[in-house]
This record gives C-alpha cells, sequence and structure tokens, in this order.
C-alpha cells in the first residue's frame, strides 16, 4: 500500500435534497499509485467534481473507504480533513481561486502559512516554485495583474507549497485558451515526470491525452478505466514539430 | 496563532475598503469618547458638588433656626419665639462630649449707611452676630489690617466688621476703619474695626440650605446683639407691621472627631426634637458629612446613568460592526471557500474574521480614547466661546453647569480600551462564525 497514493472503496456519495436523493456517486472502486498522471472524463452530472471533492477530503463520503497512505479519510472530522488538506493535497481549480488582496508570493504561501511553517526556508521554497512556473519576476504583484495563465501557475506552485500526495485539478484548463492549455499541460507533465502524482478533471479529448490514465465516468459509476498507450508527450509533439512544416508551429501545439 | 501575519492580513482587507472601515470606526470612535467624555463630566460634577459641601465642613453640623408657617389669620398677636434658643445650645455644648466647639449665630435683616457720607444711600444688608469662630467655618479672610472679632473685645462697645463688597459701598473713597457705620432702622452706630476680602456666595445644597450671600454682611459680637438688640425683632414695612422673636439663627456645632459625625446628629436631634422623633418645625439639623454620602451617592446615581448612555452608544457601534462584517463575510465567501480548501482549520477562519473586528475595534477605541481626553479642553472653549459670544445664555445656565470642569476618570481610559476591543469580539463572533460555518466546497461555488 506504501506506493498508493490513494485507495478507494466502493464509494458512495448521496445528496439529500428535500424531496429527493441525488445518487451522484454509486459505487466507485479504484487505486492511484504514485506518480500516476490520470484524467477523470464523463458527461455532464455524472460525479467528476463531487469524485474530486472526496478526494480532496472537502467532503466525506456517504459510504465505502478512502485511504490516503494509511489514514481513513472517511472517518476524520472536519480539523482532521482541514489538517490533510493543508499537508497532502494540492488543489488547482478552474477559476484559479487565488486570494484577490494577497500578492504572488503570498499566495503561494497561504497553506504553509496554516500549517504554522511559514519559516525563511520556507519562504525561500515559495520564491522558488514561483520560478519554477514562470513567475519568479512577478512575486509582488497581485491576481488582477496577471493573465488567467499566469494565474493557473500561482495556483499550481500553490498547490505544490505543501509536497502534496497528490494534485488535483478540476477543469484546470476550462477557463485557458489553447496555447495557455499547452503550457499548464507542460508543466503538469514535467511535474509528473519529477515524480507528483495527478488527478485531474476534464471535458476535453485533447487534454485527456496528455494523461497516463483515463478514468471515464458514468451516473456515478466507473464506465472504463484504461491505460492511455497513445499518450501525448512533449517529446513526442518536439517530434512531430520537426516532421511537421516549422513555419506553423501555432498548428501543432493544438494538438 | 494570533500572529502578527494575520494582523497585517486583516489590516489589508480592511484597506480594500477604506471608507467602509472608516465608517465602522467612526461608530466605536463616537462610542469610546461618549465613555470618557460623560465619565468625566460626571466626575467634574460630582467633584463640585463635594467642593461645594465640604465648603461647609465634614465635621460640622449646622442646627438652624426657621420660622414656621404664619398660624393666626393676621392680627397682632404676641411674637412666639422660635427656632433654637441659647438654652439648648448651651445644653448640646455641655452635655455631648463629641462635639468640640460650638458657634452661635444670630443673623437679622438691616439697612446701612455711612454717617460720613449723606450721598450713599441706605442699603439693605445683614447683620450678624457671632464669634471669632465664624471666620474660620465660613472661610472669610480679613483684608490688610484689623482682626475679626477677637474673643477679648469689649462687648458693650459697638464696632464691627464689614463685608469687602459692602465696605466698597460704603466707603468707595475712604479707609473705613475707625469710621461709623450707621442703623437707620435703629438709630445706631457702630465703629469699624476690620474688612474682609469678597467671598462668592456659597451654593444652595439640596434644598436644605440657602444659599449664603455675605456680600452684604456687618459682623457683630454676638454678645453685642443681645444686649443691643433683645430677641424680638420688629420689622416695619409700609403700611405692614410684623414681629418674631428669636435667639439663634444658627448653631454651627463643630465635631471633634468626623468619624462621630452621624452619631453626634443623632444625638443632637434627639436632644432638640420631641421624644417621639418627630422633627421640629422651626428647626432643621443639617450634616453636611451626610449630604457628602448622599452626593456621593448620588454621583454614583449620575454616573450609571451616563455610563449606560456611553454604553447605548457603543452597543450602536459594535452593531455596524457586526452589521459590516456580515457583509464582507458574504462578500468573501469564496476567499472562505479557498482557505479552507487549502488547509485553513474553522478556528483560523473564525480567527481571521475576529482579527478583523478586533482591528477595527481597537483602532477605534484608540482614537476615541484620544478624543475622549480632548474634553476638558473642549469643556473650557466652550466655555471661552460661550463668554465672548453669549454671555447672557451662560449666565442664565445654573451654577453646577457654569463652572464645573471635566475631570478624566483615570479609569476611564483602560475601560473605554477594554469596552472596545470586548465590543470588536462581542460583535465579531458571530460573523465569523458563520463564516468559518460555511461548507467549503459550497463557498467555493459562491460567485
Ligand atoms: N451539493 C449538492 N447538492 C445536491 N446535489 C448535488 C450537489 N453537488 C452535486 N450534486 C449533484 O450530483 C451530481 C453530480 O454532480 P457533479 O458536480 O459531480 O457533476 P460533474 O460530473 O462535475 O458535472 P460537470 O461536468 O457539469 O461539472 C449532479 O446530478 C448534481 O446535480
Ligand atoms: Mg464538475
Amino acid at each position: 500500500m506504501a506506493d498508493l497514493a490513494a485507495s478507494i472503496k466502493e464509494l458512495t456519495k448521496t445528496y439529500k435534497l428535500q424531496s429527493e436523493e441525488v445518487r451522484a456517486l454509486r459505487g466507485v472502486t479504484f487505486d492511484v499509485p504514485q506518480g500516476d498522471y490520470v484524467a477523470i472524463m464523463g458527461p455532464s452530472g455524472s460525479g467528476k467534481s463531487t469524485l474530486l471533492n472526496l478526494l480532496g477530503c472537502l467532503d466525506r463520503p456517504t459510504s465505502g473507504s478512502f485511504f490516503l497512505g494509511e489514514d481513513d479519510v472517511a472517518k476524520m472530522d472536519d480539523d482532521g480533513l482541514s489538517t490533510i488538506r493543508a499537508t497532502r493535497i494540492g488543489f488547482v481549480f478552474q477559476s484559479y481561486n487565488l486570494i484577490p488582496q494577497l500578492t504572488v508570493e503570498e499566495n503561494i504561501e497561504v497553506p504553509l502559512y496554516y500549517q504554522g511553517r511559514l519559516d525563511p526556508s520556507a519562504r525561500q521554497r515559495c520564491r522558488e516554485l514561483a520560478s519554477m512556473v514562470g513567475l519568479g519576476e512577478r512575486l509582488g504583484h497581485r491576481p488582477t495583474q496577471l493573465s488567467g495563465g499566469q494565474q493557473q501557475r500561482v495556483a499550481i506552485a500553490r498547490s505544490l507549497v505543501n509536497d502534496p500526495y497528490f494534485i488535483l485539478a478540476d477543469e484546470a484548463t476550462g477557463n485557458l485558451d489553447s496555447v495557455t492549455t499547452d503550457e499548464i499541460l507542460q508543466l503538469f507533465e514535467r511535474l509528473n515526470n519529477e515524480g507528483r502524482t495527478i488527478i485531474m478533471v476534464t471535458h476535453e479529448d485533447e487534454v485527456s491525452a496528455h494523461a497516463k490514465r483515463v478514468i471515464r465516468l458514468r451516473d456515478g459509476l466507473i464506465q472504463t478505466d484504461i491505460q492511455n498507450t497513445d499518450r501525448v508527450t512533449n517529446l513526442k509533439k518536439e517530434a512531430m514539430a520537426k516532421i511537421q512544416d516549422p513555419a506553423k508551429p501555432q498548428m501543432e501545439r493544438k494538438v | 496563532m494570533f500572529g502578527l501575519r494575520t494582523w497585517i492580513l486583516g489590516v489589508k482587507s480592511l484597506l480594500l475598503h477604506p471608507m467602509r472601515s472608516l465608517l465602522t470606526v467612526l461608530g466605536i470612535f463616537i462610542g469610546v469618547a461618549s465613555v470618557i467624555w460623560l465619565l468625566a463630566i460626571g466626575e467634574g460634577i460630582g467633584k463640585k458638588a463635594k467642593e461645594q459641601i465640604e465648603g461647609l465642613g465634614a465635621d460640622n453640623i449646622i442646627v438652624r433656626s426657621r420660622k414656621p408657617p404664619d398660624e393666626g389669620a393676621g392680627g397682632f398677636s404676641a411674637p412666639k419665639l422660635f427656632g433654637l434658643t441659647r438654652a439648648e445650645c448651651d445644653t448640646i455644648e455641655s452635655t455631648i462630649e463629641t462635639i468640640g466647639s460650638v458657634l452661635r449665630i444670630r443673623e437679622l435683616p438691616y439697612k446701612f449707611s455711612y454717617a460720613g457720607n449723606p450721598d450713599v444711600k441706605p442699603i439693605d444688608g445683614r447683620l450678624v452676630g457671632c464669634t471669632e469662630g465664624y471666620a474660620e467655618v465660613t472661610r472669610l479672610e480679613m483684608s490688610g489690617v484689623g482682626r475679626f472679632l477677637k474673643d477679648d473685645i469689649d462687648v458693650n462697645v459697638n464696632v464691627c466688621v464689614l463685608a469687602g463688597e459692602l465696605s466698597a459701598y460704603l466707603f468707595p473713597f475712604e479707609d473705613p476703619i475707625g469710621k461709623q457705620i450707621y442703623l437707620p432702622e435703629s438709630q445706631d452706630y457702630f465703629r469699624v474695626i476690620g474688612v474682609l476680602k469678597p467671598k462668592n456666595a456659597t451654593a444652595a445644597i439640596g434644598g436644605s440650605l440657602d444659599a449664603q450671600d455675605f456680600s452684604r454682611d456687618v459682623y457683630i459680637h454676638i454678645k453685642t446683639m443681645e444686649q443691643r438688640f433683645g430677641d424680638t425683632v420688629i420689622k416695619r414695612g409700609s403700611g405692614s407691621f410684623s414681629a418674631q422673636e428669636f435667639q439663634l439663627s444658627q448653631a454651627t456645632l463643630r465635631v471633634k472627631d468626623v468619624r462621630d459625625v452621624p452619631r453626634t446628629a443623632n444625638v443632637i436631634k434627639a436632644t432638640l426634637f420631641s421624644k417621639e422623633g418627630e422633627p421640629r418645625q422651626d428647626i432643621s439639623v443639617i450634616v453636611p458629612y451626610e449630604l457628602l454620602e448622599q452626593a456621593a451617592t448620588t454621583k454614583f446615581m449620575f454616573m450609571v446613568f451616563m455610563g449606560l448612555i456611553a454604553a447605548i452608544s457603543l452597543l450602536v457601534g459594535g452593531i455596524g460592526i457586526m452589521n459590516i462584517m456580515l457583509a464582507t463575510v458574504t462578500e468573501r465567501t469564496r476567499e472562505i471557500g479557498i482557505r479552507r480548501a487549502i488547509g485553513a482549520k474553522r478556528k483560523d477562519i473564525i480567527q481571521q474574521f475576529l482579527i478583523e473586528t478586533i482591528a477595527l475595534s481597537v483602532v477605534g477605541g484608540a482614537t476615541g480614547i484620544l478624543g475622549g481626553l480632548l474634553c476638558p479642553a473642549a469643556v473650557d472653549a466652550t466655555r471661552f466661546v460661550m463668554e465672548q459670544f453669549a454671555p447672557k445664555i451662560l449666565d442664565s445656565l445654573p451654577e453646577i453647569v457654569r463652572e464645573t470642569d471635566a475631570v478624566i476618570v483615570p479609569l476611564s481610559i483602560p475601560l473605554a480600551f477594554c469596552i472596545s476591543v470586548m465590543v470588536g469580539v462581542i460583535f465579531g463572533i458571530y460573523p465569523a462564525m458563520r463564516a468559518a460555518q460555511m461548507d467549503p466546497i459550497e463557498a467555493l461555488r459562491h460567485e
């Protein structure tokens, strides 16, 4: 179990409304090994976000178990979940979700702050992360002064700051144009190559094509769970770029 | 973990809406400043009242005669003796051990003029029969040479001491010492042996003692008065005639130890009043010591009342804070969701919003204290402006309003500060809890 980032069994989630119950997840089982790169797909309302919220410890399942390392998250209280989120999970959201009144640097530091680990070396690391995502020069800027792609890169840097078990990305590229999407996906791939586990929800086949594994949900159940043999990687793209017309790089970037 | 960073963050968030924060702070500013102001004014009034009563002497007991309401339906019935008698006074002096000295006073309304200057019209004044101790008890001071009615003066010789103001009226150009003043009603002459410094009137206290105006007094020895004027006073007005008989207007009894005052007062009342303890119509016993205690109670009530008003304004300020914070929490729902998602516990969120309310109220409190400290200066300035531009209005105000100075109660400063912090906590806790109770997923979805 040691090499599993997460392990879920028979996970269900039922939302109770006044008149009816919505069974958003109806028994989902899968393991995520460390270093995996998973894309979760499926039609709207199939339970993708619900699943991601459970994986992100933002919510508790109605039944089933969810192990993060040795801990059964399904049994934790609110403070316990907060601690897990602060220490082991990195979130990247569709709408970036940076805190507007904080600078780039401060935004990256927030998770450490809530763990009380914000010492000088940690701050140094935050700056390094900012440089890694290409924003080393923009540390003092506020989110409103950045483009969408830049904001998303700040969010990625923030998600990495606590050295998480995995990064959860819900439609992380949904608001971005194709060029920027590509940049973000390259960043993900680099992180994955460095050993990070990434789980992302997406609608787009172009995006999921980058993942090592694609899980398709339908009506709260796993429809398919397949390894992506025909994976698009940066290396491949570079190779393709050489074959095709080098004068039209825009075309290739759309994959 | 109320770290510096949390505070900086709180202040930053507040500065995102400077106008809003400013107005909220203003609410607390007014509340805290009014706490200090109202307490300072209350304290000033209390102090003034205390000074006035202390002017009577806390170790004194004053027994005063007063004319009982007329019983006979007009007519010329023989005057009936009323008030404190010399015999009663002697009994009190000789039997009550706690009494140190007794000062006997008799006051008669008279007209005075100066025989040597016919231009000076006779003026209404008060002929006061007393002894040397009177000057000390009523805090009269001699001006220049001359001495008050020394015990060794010959009571068979008509000598007097003049109040400063009266002396200035009768002798505008001359040195009064050695001159004779004339009492046209009884055709008596008195030689002036001394003049007093002018003295302000003492105020009436709790309605039980008339305001004393010393400015038109002529002091003579009480023995002289007894011999010259007797106990019956006949007043001839235009076509009317009245007679009163009384021996003493007042006896001021000095108690040796101030702690014995209440006990002594009871014994005096028991001696003077009937066995049933019913107060006599023609005598009132005034105990400044008791008045002091009463004044302290009154002051306390006053302060509580003032405090209440201040508390209400603080309450309003607090509600202002709460209102703003509830709006802020709603506005920042998404931020709360983000923070929760990336690891903030409920208590972190509570702390964050609580710090903002505390910061608001502490700034309000600190500026409010500064504003409060301006109170005495503001009172002085107001009085000055009134003196310059509306002296009539100022004069028409009661003395206690005219002359009271605001006295900052030192305790009110830490008190006001603590209250403002408390207001921040109390009115901040609900919005903060609301923020913390939000479901992170819902909060993240919030637009
Ligand atoms: N808080 C909630 N209360 C009630 N029902 C909910 C709640 N959240 C989600 N659902 C329901 O659960 C089901 C799954 O929703 P979910 O958001 O997981 O879908 P999704 O796959 O992410 O869809 P999309 O692609 O549109 O984002 C839907 O039918 C939705 O209406
Ligand atoms: Mg969704």
